[in-house]
């Protein structure tokens, strides 16, 4: 787990020895002058400084609890509940998303392929098989941050509407950085991690995730890189 | 020595527990505190009687317009958000159903509290009316018993949220028909019945009809 959460404004934190033996000199003698009401200084900073820097590591970016693994994919049924864990709903309060619902649809997300390995916009990859049962979906492709600015933008993602299948109605995406036949889906930038996201929508599967498994979900196979 | 490094082995601990104290603290608080969230971006459509738009899909060269809000939107989804006040009376939504699928979530700060999609229509029309709990027991006695009103009433759990409304372009030609149908859902505040006490307030606030 993420455990390495950095103790700012802490004196162990200095990488010199000469600057850290003199705060600690400096800090010792504090302590003589005036032990008790340093010590509490010293406990309250702490506690405030690493709480906070705590609490904004843990709400940044993604839900840090509440996914349900399948296969490469990590569905996301409880990011709108009303009891939703304090943490899904920090992270949502802090971007202003609007999950979906359980009666909306279902959001899976994947950062690695089925072999486990991080998704890379220099890999072309497989996204194929079938999808759990929805009135419609889509799967979207997007990079960490914020766009690459110039970069036109082709293709973001498929919907269950123009996606070709073939005869038996599955379907193959190609996600790769070049042209490609069939369903292709440019990567989003030149380089760096990707991410996929599948949303089902009017789906009786955001009921119950735990009805789902691997061979439900579209399969991401790397097929090469060209690094 | 000794009794130093005890001393600061202790204030070391305290400061752990206080900053789990405070970390647990923070989480709580940002939800009530934060003024990005999604509630209160939406207010600002309170005064409006349809969706306030907040994902157009992109047609044609136009891209998304940047007022978009939404961190990860989906490319083919039109989403528009109708903020309510249930001070000011119940909420009422009104959808017609049409070749595209469109569906309606209540949100409320703690989250979502009901959802439907187009498929609950009733003969093409979803009317869904969101009341507190007074409000709603007011339109049960009110309810003429010879002509049942076919609203989907629903009690939220706060006075302030929001209702969003999602319509999903399959193709890219369905575009323009998507971010139209948002504009197209109606989102009024229902002024109190009209033999209620308050028929005079009501006929005041006339015009947010």
């Amino acid at each position: 787990m993420r455990d390495a959460i950095p103790a700012p404004g802490g004196y162990a934190g200095a990488s010199e020895k000469a600057p850290r033996r003199s705060v600690f000199r400096l800090v010792r003698h504090l302590w003589r002058k005036s032990s008790i009401a340093g010590l509490a200084v010293y406990a309250l900073a702490l506690g405030g400084a690493l709480g906070l820097a705590s609490a904004d590591w843990a709400t940044r970016g993604g839900y840090p609890f509440g996914g349900v693994q399948i296969g490469a994919w990590t569905a996301w049924p409880r990011a709108s509940a009303a009891n939703a864990d304090p943490y899904t709903r920090a992270v949502n309060a802090r971007r202003g998303e609007i999950p979906l619902a359980v009666g909306e649809g279902l959001l899976l997300t994947a950062s690695a392929d089925d072999s486990g390995q991080a998704l890379d916009a220099t890999c072309t990859y497989r996204i194929g098989g079938g999808t759990p049962p929805a009135r419609a979906w889509t799967i979207t492709v997007a990079g960490r941050g914020p766009r690459e600015p110039g970069r036109a933008i082709l293709r973001e993602g498929f919907t269950s509407t123009e996606v070709l299948r073939s005869t038996d109605g599955r379907f193959a995406i190609l996600l790769a950085p070049d042209v490609q036949p069939g369903n292709w889906l440019p990567s989003p930038r030149a380089s760096g991690p990707v991410r996929l996201a599948l949303r089902l929508y009017d789906t009786p599967a955001a009921a119950s995730v735990g009805s789902l498994d691997r061979t439900s979900v579209p399969a991401i196979t790397r097929l090469g890189c060209a690094s | 020595m000794r009794i130093v490094s005890l001393r600061f082995v202790y204030a070391t601990l305290i400061g752990l527990v206080l900053a789990g104290i405070v970390h647990i603290a923070a989480v709580l608080a940002i939800p009530i505190l934060s003024e990005k969230d999604a509630v209160s971006r939406a207010r600002t459509s309170e005064s409006l009687d349809h969706p306030q738009p907040i994902y157009t899909v992109a047609t044609g060269d136009d891209p998304s317009p940047p007022e978009a809000w939404l961190p990860i939107p989906d490319p083919a989804v039109a989403v528009g958000v109708c903020a309510y006040d249930l001070a000011d009376g119940p909420m009422r939504v009104s959808a017609r159903t049409g070749a595209l699928s469109l569906s309606l979530a209540a949100h409320a700060r703690r989250g979502a509290f009901y959802a439907v999609t187009d498929q609950a229509a009733v003969r093409g029309a979803l009317d869904l009316v969101i009341l507190t709990r007074a409000q709603y027991d007011e339109a049960l006695a009110d309810d003429d018993e010879n002509d049942p009103s076919r609203d989907v009433r629903i009690v939220a759990p706060d006075t302030r949220g929001f209702v969003v409304v999602r319509v999903i372009a399959g193709l890219p030609s369905q575009r323009p028909a998507a971010n139209a149908a948002i504009q197209a859902v109606s989102c009024t505040t229902d002024s109190a019945t009209d033999d209620a006490p308050t028929g005079k307030d009501a006929a005041g606030k006339g015009g947010g009809r």
